[in-house]
């Protein structure tokens, strides 16, 4: 132990890097996809709209940015983060406090997300998007199926959820709120945000469907 | 004369590190006043089980039956706590007790809790004297910090917060809420502050507290009500300022 | 080549002298039948004297000399006390530099409080935790040598017995593992016994399930004398439990606090009724027999049970919490009752052995090579120890036992010139102690007789607490050293539940109990022969204190076929502070 001092902490830097992704990039990343979807409140041309102005990013810079700014952080998030979770024995069953159920259904949104997110990018972005391309008309006949449909409301509801807590959790990882009492109030902040992102989320969805 | 009232016990047993647990049933003759400890020293006046057989005595650790030592936690009705102060009186029958399996589990509800005692060592939670004799008085102190230090001093490492806490255990290398509190107990003194550094040093290695989930169980199963989460706060500030000044200042 | 130095028992007197031996180069196998740091130590709540002269009243080291000698009945060896109120103030700045987070004034400076006994604030605490905190203290500093590999630390191990030289000189010890049951034996250029007291033989009382004497008993049986082990100390208001009793702070009779019982259906306030002057407040001593009189001898326990009510629910609620508020929710969470609206039922309890192995003023028994200190020698309090004196006396025997089992191991020099001849235990003599014990333990381990061990013991502890304890009359002591030897006899009948050889925890208990009744006889045996009253110890038909004839010390020999205690008195040095009558004063605040 003496010199743990000059130790690397390569796990320390890691951990805080994965905490760091679930915030910059991938929870703007998923604030942007609320807002973009949201735009179908306003209808389905509002949303074709809206599409149409993320496509018209110059093809190579939108690689570039997905790579960097996308997929290498989520990868990192989701494979480091799938470590983290197997470390955890859920007891919310013994220890049923409001923030233990928190961190127990933050490590059951990662199960999920990992797959669906697999299914999502994989799909939307490599097959849709590579042929058809992303549309009101496609979103609609795809969300139309019950199946897909409930899994993607499931999915949203996690991402979201997943994003809301990391942000109180984030807080105190990062030793920026240490009291109980400020604390509470991010915590607080958190759920209020994630009510109005799902709110938003949700609702658009049905929209899709009409 | 009325029936005579019992109380229900449904205890987990194992006769040995690796052998395989069981469930034994004991039925007591009711008294007031009686608490989990009581009970278990009825059972071994007569070790006899709800079946009518005799058995060996329940082994469990005590020893203060104040709530001061840290003996005699166990797993009783789903959550840890200290036997000693868990009164009949209070708790839902039949009453089940089980060992902490966060720890390797000796034998009955009795637990190997070593690990807490090696985890004091990584953290150096002690003031680095140069020697029991007389040199210079100690400083004074601000009594509203020494305040926050005694309330983590009373931490009996009684192990409740590592059996609450969902990421300690034979699954993860989490240093667990304990270690970080002493930790931060000896930074706060005005000369253990002195090794702040090889304490957050530690505490920033892996398993250290950035293993924290934020589940904050530690924090509701203390039973002396340390602000666990807070220090875990406070310790994650520090190792950030460490970890900036190790990048920028070396 | 290191001295090795076996240390039995991890309280705070084991761990100073751990400590003082590592700082002066020595190896130490540190032997503790729990971890350390849950030591019995933990439980001493009030505080520890020590003259820090910082409240303006003049106080002084011969202040605080003259309280101990005067509160121990003029029993205590006066060069002992006075080193050790010398010593106590270093000894608060060296925890102080440690860390213990002693409770501070807005200045930041220690607080210090009153206590029972002493006129001036005298008494450093820490909350209501200040043993928890010395120990830990210490308890840190011996895992910082043990990281330097200067200390063994040998937990879940129990003390068997000393192993003795041909020459009849301590050499090392037996242990036992807890665990595997493993038998080993130890060798060690000294030993020091600080295993705490033997609370456990009353049964019930303010002590851990871990203070048993045992380890003293067993040095008492090969050899090694007891001093004054007559004098138990009484706390007058313990919380009957199911389990042990627990203290009561005395600050709730100071606060207003009326003890009372029913007597032909009606509140009786006895100790108003019986001590008109004084009422609630009597002393300890009176207050405890008051108590004991009314439940057992006039059977005006609550219910029948031995209890009486203490009760605040007549005082306003907003001031019982300014008060008394920790000391409240402590008997609301072992009874479940608000004390605050429900009298609290309390009864006196046995709370502290002033006796133990007779030492000299360095901590040296009458067994070369055999050291012991903290609550298991009879040290520094004479007949009756003053509150927060107990943290006092266990840390600086510490410095004393260590430093000079070191001295020991170089000059090999012993009380009154006698020098140690023995070499150092040799394998074969080890391996044969190792048998020896290895066949006493497969004796326990074949007991298969009607008695249970734990309702042996249960009888024990009522037959001490009703005879030995609280009120003492010689047809009663003669009563029940009689019973004693029964009890003994009928131990051999105990049959043993468990048969497992793996944490066996009941032939642990079985051979603690032998160990505890063997004790017990010497505690009976003693107060029988000392005809007259003093300190804690009190006999109707002998009132008063008797210096013609009883001061001195009692030394008790057991007599290795019989087991039977063998008593002579001997001179102490009390030439400092000349014995005068002893007058109870209101006892004021505290523990």
């Amino acid at each position: 132990m003496s010199n743990n001092t000059e130790c690397v902490h390569t796990d320390f830097y890691v951990r805080r890097l994965h905490s760091l992704l679930g915030i910059v990039p991938i929870g703007f990343f998923l604030l942007e996809h609320v807002i973009t979807i949201s735009q179908v409140l306003g209808g389905g041309h509002a949303f074709d709209a809206a599409v149409a102005k993320l496509a018209a990013i110059p093809h190579d810079i939108l690689i570039t940015l997905e790579i960097v700014f996308i997929a290498i952080p989520l990868l990192i998030h989701g494979i480091y983060g799938m470590y983290i979770a197997m470390q955890a024995k859920l007891n919310p069953g013994r220890y049923g406090y409001m923030r233990n159920k928190q961190f127990t259904l933050q490590r059951i949104t990662a199960w999920y997300l990992v797959p669906f997110l697999l299914w999502h990018v994989g799909y939307l972005r490599f097959i849709v998007k590579g042929s058809e391309g992303i549309s009101f008309a496609q979103m609609s006949s795809y969300l139309d199926n019950p199946i897909v449909f409930a899994l993607y409301v499931i999915g949203l509801v996690a991402a979201i959820f997943h994003f809301t807590n990391g942000l109180f959790t984030f807080s105190i990882t990062w030793g920026i709120s240490k009291g109980p009492r400020v604390q509470s109030v991010v915590n607080k902040m958190a759920w209020g945000l994630f009510v109005i992102l799902a709110a938003v989320g949700v609702a658009s969805m049905f929209a899709f469907i009409g | 004369m009325a029936e005579q009232k019992k109380v229900h016990f449904i205890i987990e047993r194992q006769d040995s590190p690796d052998s395989a647990p069981y469930t034994e049933e004991f039925l007591l003759d009711y008294r007031p006043a009686m608490n989990v400890v009581s009970s278990l020293m009825e059972i071994q006046k007569n070790p006899v089980n709800k079946a009518g057989k005799k058995v060996s005595p329940v082994v469990w650790e005590c020893n203060c039956l104040e709530k001061v030592c840290g003996a005699c936690m166990m797993v009783i009705n789903g959550k840890a706590r200290q036997a000693c102060a868990a009164l009949i009186d209070q708790l839902e029958q039949p009453i089940r007790l089980a060992p902490a399996r966060t720890f390797p589990v000796i034998r009955d509800l009795m637990i190997d809790r070593s690990v807490m005692f090696e985890n004091l060592k990584k953290v150096q939670a002690w003031v680095a004297v140069d020697g029991s004799w007389e040199v210079k008085p100690a400083d004074r102190q601000n009594p509203y910090t020494a305040t926050e230090a005694y309330e983590i001093s009373r931490c009996m490492t009684c192990g409740c917060c590592m059996e609450a806490c969902p990421n300690v255990g034979p699954q993860s290398d989490f240093i667990g809420p304990a270690a970080i509190g002493q930790a931060h107990l000896f930074n706060l003194h005005p000369t253990g502050q002195y090794d702040k550094h090889k304490r957050v040093g530690a505490l920033m290695q892996k398993g250290g507290s950035s293993s924290c989930g934020n589940s904050q169980n530690c924090v509701q199963a203390c039973p002396k009500q340390i602000k666990l989460t807070t220090y875990i706060a406070q310790m994650n500030r520090d190792i950030n300022k460490q970890a900036l000044k190790n990048i920028f200042s070396k | 080549m290191k001295k090795r130095i076996i240390v039995v028992g991890g309280g705070l007197s084991g761990l100073m002298a751990t400590m003082k031996i590592c700082e002066a180069g020595g190896q130490v196998d540190l032997f503790s039948l729990c971890p350390v740091k849950r030591s019995h130590s933990v439980c001493a709540q009030g505080g520890i004297n020590a003259v820090m002269n910082t409240k303006g009243q003049n106080d002084s080291v011969w202040e605080h000399f003259d309280d101990t000698v005067y509160g121990g009945d003029f029993l205590g060896d006066q060069v002992a006390i006075k080193g050790m109120v010398e010593n106590a103030p270093k000894l608060i700045e060296m925890f102080d530099r440690m860390g213990v987070t002693f409770t501070r004034t807005a200045e930041g400076v220690l607080d210090l409080r009153n206590f029972g006994g002493q006129k001036n604030k005298r008494t450093c605490f820490s909350g209501a935790t200040t043993g928890q905190q010395l120990l830990y203290a210490l308890d840190e500093q011996v895992r910082m040598w043990e990281t330097k590999g200067c200390v063994t630390k040998y937990e879940f191990w129990e003390f068997v017995k000393i192993i003795k030289t041909k020459e009849g000189e301590c050499g090392g010890i037996i242990a036992q593992n807890m665990k595997s049951m493993e038998i080993e034996a130890f060798a060690g250029d000294a030993v020091i016994i600080a295993t705490g007291g033997p609370g456990f033989v009353f049964g019930k009382c303010t002590a851990s399930t871990i203070c048993t004497g045992s380890a003293v008993s067993s040095c008492y049986q090969d050899g090694a004398y007891l001093g004054n082990p007559e004098f138990i100390q009484i706390h007058p208001t313990a919380i009957p439990g199911d389990d042990k009793n627990r203290l009561m702070s005395e600050s709730a009779r100071g606060e207003g606090g009326r003890v009372w019982t029913y007597r032909d259906g009606k509140p009786w306030y006895f100790l108003e009724d019986m001590y008109p002057a004084y009422g609630n407040l009597v002393p300890r001593d009176i207050a405890a027999r008051a108590i004991f009189k009314v439940c057992v001898h006039m059977g005006l326990g609550i219910n029948g049970e031995n209890r009486v009510y203490l009760d605040l629910s007549h005082i306003d609620t907003d001031y019982l919490n300014r008060k008394l508020g920790g000391i409240l929710e402590i008997y609301e969470e072992f009874v479940g009752d608000d004390p605050r609206k429900v009298p609290m039922q309390i009864f006196p309890a046995v709370h502290y052995s002033m006796g133990g192995m007779w030492v000299d003023i360095y901590h040296r028994t009458n067994i070369i090579g055999l050291f012991s200190s903290g609550e298991c020698d009879y040290q520094y309090h004479g007949a009756n120890r003053l509150g927060a004196n107990s943290l006092l006396s266990a840390t600086h025997s510490g410095t004393i036992s260590g430093p000079k089992a070191m001295e020991f191991t170089k000059t090999r020099e012993w009380i009154d010139g006698a020098k140690a001849v023995s070499a150092p235990l040799t394998a074969e003599e080890l391996a044969k102690a190792k048998a020896d014990a290895e066949a006493e333990f497969e004796k326990l381990m074949a007991m298969d007789g009607e008695e249970n061990a734990y309702v042996l013991h249960k009888e024990l502890g009522e037959l001490m607490l009703e005879n030995v304890a609280i009120e003492r009359h010689n047809d009663r002591l003669e009563y029940c050293g009689k019973e004693l030897v029964k009890i003994l006899k009928r131990w051999d009948n105990i049959g043993l539940t468990d048969k497992g050889r793996w944490f066996n925890q009941e032939v642990m208990f079985v051979r603690q109990l032998r160990n505890m009744i063997v004790y017990a006889r010497a505690i009976t045996q003693a107060a029988l022969q000392r005809n007259e009253s003093r300190g804690a110890h009190y006999k109707e038909e002998f009132p008063n204190r008797d210096d013609e004839n009883f001061l001195k010390t009692t030394r008790v020999k057991c007599n290795p076929q019989t087991l039977a205690p063998e008593i002579d008195y001997i001179d102490f040095d009390h030439s400092m502070i000349k014995p005068r009558p002893r007058r109870y004063d209101i006892a004021k605040g505290g523990k």
